[in-house]
């Protein structure tokens, strides 16, 4: 579980989020939706310390990581899976290396153990037999999934997925979904999905937030944002042709 | 000023940082070795063909400037080893691979820095800047002092082929030049130089691509600027080390 208090960030004087609460449960598809733009990457990255926010609590299973030392939330960071918007795949290392690099780094699996983790998890995610490909050698889609196979193999307890399934085609898309929603239900994850896909929202959306102008505008789950009577949701829900038509 | 000094203190603490305690010694000797590679092996070639038309040129122009029939012959011989040894290969050497080496790296870890991937080794509980940037440092150490003696004896040996092809020099005179009272502690100073160059060709780049923000255009711009300030400090602890050690 993680609990957002009151988080604020501004860059410059550029006020990206105004004082976001919220819970993530445990064994829960939390995810975060909102327009481009509108702070839903700083979110994240706020949680985990990569942007140090203006102000706020974030406390971790209780833990408080605003108010941990360096070396504390190194720590925490080992119980933290995180999938990058641009996937941020490690360009000298293959597909192989790069899913097992936070294997080496964070656990004590022997050898044989972390190449059956590796091969595991890139089976989950459709990638056996690419693990000898260099990241350049890869498309988006692929990547996307190197980075989420990267992120969920050291098995976290908290995981961050930046928009999973952005550049994947449909079928993978809702791979990548069903992957994250096993996942988290398998593992008792608390997981945090960044999306744009209202399909994803829809489907595996336990949880979900919509931040409007740095504010939390809506929460709810994927039965009540079709319900919602939320002006700012309903636009963005409905924005394309298709969801229109397929509106209760 | 201000920013000058702002710079130098980020810098001394991304240093510090490097040096702090690895956390996981494999993975370092991995990097340390492809490093070699990158910043050794393959600044080789191009050591080489600057080497060798350096030493013909100084040769040539030594002689060229001895118009006296009281200097003997043999000097160029032994004024191409010392400006060899003492200031070309050393120097420019690590001008040439502040250029090459240098702008390699800032773009290398810049791009890494746009790209997050230094964002995901930090959440990795990796020491990105030690695990990015100390092998490169440690590697260019080691190695560049071979490329310089490399370097000292490909240029010795292109004076050479000028005295074998043309008719400046016999090759009996510059042989005996270049053997004239030499010193090894020339070769010391050489090498010390050459270790302060790299440190300093390999870490600077480093702290430009390091905090590199925003997009590629800036990554180029990142790289240009390690290239430029790297050569400037080479220069200038050049002349520092010489004022220490030679005098
Ligand atoms: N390091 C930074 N420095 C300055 N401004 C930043 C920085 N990071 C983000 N921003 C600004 O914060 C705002 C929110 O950015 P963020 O990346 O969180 O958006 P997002 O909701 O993830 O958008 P997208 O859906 O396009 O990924 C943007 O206006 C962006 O310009
Ligand atoms: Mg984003």
């Amino acid at each position: 579980m993680i609990e957002v208090g009151d988080l604020s960030k501004s860059f410059g004087d550029k006020d990206v989020l105004k004082g976001i609460s919220v819970t993530f449960n445990a064994g829960q598809t939390n995810l975060v939706i909102g327009a481009s733009g509108s702070g839903k990457s700083t979110l994240a990255r706020c949680l985990i310390g990569l942007v140090e926010p203006d102000s706020g609590s974030i406390l971790y299973d209780g833990r408080d990581f605003m108010k941990m030392k360096d070396k504390e939330r190194k720590e925490l960071r080992k119980e933290v899976g995180f999938l990058f918007q641009g996937s941020a795949l490690f360009d000298f290392m293959n597909v192989q290396q790069n899913v097992q690099f936070p294997l080496d780094m964070l656990t004590t699996l022997s050898s044989k153990e972390k190449k059956a983790r590796v091969a595991e998890v890139l089976e989950r995610v459709e990638l056996s037999g690419a693990d000898k490909l260099m990241p350049s050698e890869l498309s988006g889609g692929m990547k996307k999934r190197v980075g989420i196979a990267r992120a969920i193999a050291p098995r976290p307890k908290y995981l961050f997925c930046d928009e999973p399934n952005s550049g994947l085609d449909p079928i993978t898309a809702i791979v990548i979904d069903k992957l994250i929603y096993e996942i988290t239900k398998e593992y008792n994850i608390t997981t945090l999905g960044i999306t744009h896909d209202m399909n994803s929202v829809l489907e595996i959306g336990d949880q979900i937030i919509f931040i409007h102008q740095g504010y939390k505008a809506w929460e709810g789950n994927r039965d009540e944002i079709l319900v919602t009577d939320s002006k700012e949701v309903l636009d963005f829900v409905y924005a394309s042709e298709f969801m229109k038509k397929a509106k209760p | 000023m201000g920013n000058f000094v702002f710079h130098l203190g980020k810098y001394i603490m991304l240093i510090w940082r490097v040096f702090s305690k690895p956390e996981k010694f494999s993975i370092y000797r991995r990097r340390l070795f492809d490093e070699m590679i990158t910043l050794g092996l393959d600044s080789l070639g191009i050591i080489m063909v600057i080497s060798v038309f350096m030493g013909a040129v100084i040769t040539i122009q030594t002689a060229a400037n001895i118009d006296s029939a009281f200097i003997p012959t043999y000097t160029i011989g032994f004024t191409t080893r010392q400006s060899t040894i003492l200031e070309f290969s050393p120097t420019i050497m690590a001008l040439i691979l502040a250029g090459k080496v240098g702008s390699n790296i800032a773009s290398e870890i810049g791009t890494m820095r746009i790209t997050e991937q230094i964002d995901a080794l930090e959440i990795m509980g990796v020491n990105s800047s030690a695990f990015l940037i100390l092998p490169k440092i440690i590697a260019a150490v080691l190695i560049n002092p071979f490329l310089t003696i490399i370097s000292m004896f490909v240029s010795i040996g292109g004076g050479y082929a000028i005295a074998m092809f043309t008719d400046i020099v016999t090759v009996s005179d510059y042989v005996y030049g270049i053997q004239l009272d030499f010193k090894p502690f020339h070769v010391a100073y050489a090498l010390i130089k050459t270790a302060v160059f790299a440190f300093l060709l390999t870490s600077i780049p480093a702290y430009q691509g390091y905090y590199a923000s925003g997009s590629a255009l800036e990554v180029g711009s990142a790289s240009t600027r390690g290239v430029v300030y790297s050569s400037i400090v080479i220069l200038v602890a050049n002349y520092v080390i010489t004022q220490l050690i030679l005098i």
